[in-house]
């Protein structure tokens, strides 16, 4: 009886959080299709009387909304591969190689992570003028770098140093080169790793805003968080429908990518190839 | 045929040492290993006999001397190009891989062309009765049968030297038996040189032509299973090799003879080692006779076998022997009995050194232990 209760209890306090989460959500999907008029109703209704994508059409049609779509994806998609790419190979370098320093170098690279970012800015920025690159899209990719790459490496490390060494080992010794024993075993080894890393360096390069604010004032190189921003929240006036529209849509993609990767995530390969 | 076979997977370490830092794991290893022949590098764990395998298998560098396969010095050769396999401990079997990937892997980095490779992988699987499991991922397989991919993948590149980490010590006691049993045949069947790191002296006793004994990163004895039995080089050796151990009682030289509170020994001619010399006496357990002698005992313990009974006698000076004794020899805790020597069969060691004293002994006279 008594567990039943506690049951009971449990599952209610879970559907509160859970409703606590997704309220916002849920309130942000039915207000980008109510039409304009029937927003600030008071009392306000929570199931549109009458359901529109005219914001949508507006959005899509009459903004620079597709423009930022497409900066932003190139900026997360590149981010991405150069950070993983990286990560990738100095994980495997912190875990199996034997140098000096080596320990030190990766608690060193935390390092970055006791400064504010907004105390990185100003220098970040300098240096993108100084290279040239300043207020372009490249100058984003390198920023978001400096911050997801010690992360990325970290999360990388432990994955790999859970590999056994024997496994490249074999491989090196049945003739494979060291990059090929990196992509035959130990890179499929730490998929789970590499998918996990991708997605949150993804999703940090997506919600992005700071860095983009500073270092970008050009809608050529604005990603979607600051030209969203930008384009409905004046002094004057916010223009939630078209805001809550284009918060929608720039969920989609992280949705997407998170259904398509979270088997991968979850699939837990790599057990049962060594023994003991 | 052979004997181009031989020069082919010969094996030689010269003044090979490796060190970690401060940490020296091997020391001065000098070793000759003829081509074809099985090898154990046998130690209890931390005596370097794995670092020595991976050396040669190219997975660390020696920190100095020379390491040779085939009269090529191979220091400065990748491992893929040392023309070696191994076997790991663990099997290292890569996981995403199905046992006839994982069988064909070392063709592939060969450059094999597939239809030789699928032959070859059928030929090896065959040989390991694998063939009903070639489809299969890793993890869907036994101990038992992991073990034999792991040697279908060392066997099927048909390599000069196999090196062997261990690789029967996660298989259960019945199935370690069984697979020894298949190495042997196996290593008679191909002959090829076969080095086999283990600390399992039965292994090592079974499967070796010969063996080599290694402690603290230093070769004690290299030789046959009969020489490193019956004529251990050191302290070391003497108490490593069988089960029970060796007995060892440290006594003296005084007046051409050993003693100890318990028996005295006269050397017999050659040149006895000096008086006052400190002395340790090897006894093998199955070198005592029980029942008549010139020595008295207790019994402090019988433990049956079946087959036979492993005794424990308390002797003066506080020592105890284990002694092995046929089973149908009425013996009971407690009893005094007495007890002799097989003396062509005893080992003598300077105490100071370990090292083997080449020495015989005359029978001792009934009344020396009065």
């Amino acid at each position: 009886m008594k567990r039943i209760a506690g049951r009971i209890a449990f599952n209610l306090f879970a559907w509160l959080v859970v409703f606590v989460t997704a309220f916002p959500l849920v309130w942000m999907v039915i207000t980008s299709v109510k039409p304009q008029f029937e927003l600030f109703r008071i009392p306000p209704t929570f199931w549109p009387e009458q359901i529109t994508f005219e914001h949508y059409a507006r959005l899509l049609w009459e903004t620079p909304f597709l423009l930022y779509m497409r900066n932003s994806l190139i900026l997360s998609t590149a981010t991405t591969v150069v950070v993983v790419a990286v990560a990738t190979l100095g994980a495997h370098s912190l875990v199996r190689f034997r140098y000096p320093g080596r320990e030190k170098l990766a608690q060193l690279v935390l390092f970055t992570y006791l400064l504010p970012s907004v105390v990185l800015i100003l220098p970040l920025y300098l240096m993108m003028v100084w290279l040239g690159v300043a207020n372009s899209l490249l100058s984003l990719v390198i920023a978001y770098t400096t911050f997801a790459l010690p992360y990325a490496l970290w999360l990388l490390r432990s994955f790999m140093q859970g590999i056994p060494d024997d496994l490249e080992n074999a491989a090196l010794v049945d003739g494979a080169t060291r990059m090929g024993a990196f992509f035959d075993v130990i890179l499929p080894q730490a998929l789970p790793g590499i998918i996990s890393t991708s997605l949150f360096t993804f999703i940090l390069s997506w919600n992005e805003y700071l860095y983009a604010l500073v270092l970008v004032n050009t809608d050529a190189a604005r990603p979607l968080t600051t030209g969203v921003m930008n384009m409905l929240i004046s002094a004057f006036n916010i223009e939630w429908s078209l805001l809550m529209a284009a918060s929608v849509m720039m969920s989609i993609p992280l949705i997407i990518i998170f259904a398509f990767l979270q088997k991968f995530l979850t699939r837990g390969f790599g057990a049962g190839g060594v023994k003991g | 045929m052979s004997d181009a076979r031989s020069a082919d997977g010969e094996v030689r370490f010269e003044k090979v040492r490796k060190a970690f830092g401060t940490n020296v794991v091997v020391r001065e290893l000098d070793l000759a290993i003829r081509g074809g022949e099985f090898v154990s590098l046998l130690g209890p764990s931390g005596c370097g006999k794995t670092t020595t395998l991976r050396m040669l298998a190219g997975l660390e560098f020696p920190t100095s001397g020379s390491i040779s396969i085939g009269g090529r010095v191979v220091n400065e050769v990748a491992p893929g190009a040392r023309d070696v396999a191994m076997v790991f401990q663990s099997y290292a079997l890569y996981p995403h891989m199905t046992v006839a990937e994982n069988i064909a892997y070392p063709l592939r980095k060969r450059g094999v062309p597939k239809p030789e490779r699928e032959q070859r992988v059928q030929r090896a699987a065959e040989s390991l009765h694998l063939t009903e499991l070639l489809s299969r991922k890793p993890r869907q397989l036994s101990g038992g049968q992991q073990q034999r991919v792991a040697l279908g993948r060392a066997l099927v590149r048909d390599p000069r030297v196999f090196l062997l980490d261990e690789p029967l010590s996660n298989l259960d006691a019945k199935l370690r038996a069984h697979m020894r049993a298949e190495l042997i045949e196996l290593h008679a069947r191909i002959r090829r040189t076969f080095i086999y790191v283990t600390h399992d002296q039965l292994e090592a006793m079974t499967m070796s032509d010969r063996i080599a004994v290694m402690h603290e990163g230093v070769l004690q004895q290299f030789g046959t299973p009969a020489e490193v039995y019956n004529r251990p080089a050191n302290l070391f050796v003497a108490g490593f090799i069988g089960a029970p151990t060796m007995n060892l009682l440290h006594g003296q030289a005084a007046e051409g003879a050993f003693h100890h509170p318990a028996l005295g020994l006269p050397f017999a001619g050659g040149s006895p080692p000096a008086s006052g010399q400190r002395l340790v006496l090897g006894l093998r357990p199955e070198d005592v006779v029980l029942g008549t002698g010139p020595f008295a005992a207790r019994i402090r313990l019988v433990e049956p076998h079946g087959h036979e009974q492993i005794v424990q006698l308390d002797i003066e000076g506080g020592d105890t022997l284990t002694i092995r004794a046929d089973a149908a020899l009425p013996l009971a805790a407690g009893e005094a009995l007495r007890w002799g020597l097989r003396t062509a069969r005893l080992h003598l060691f300077n105490a100071e050194s370990g090292g083997r004293i080449d020495a015989a002994f005359t029978a001792p006279a009934e009344a020396a232990a009065a």
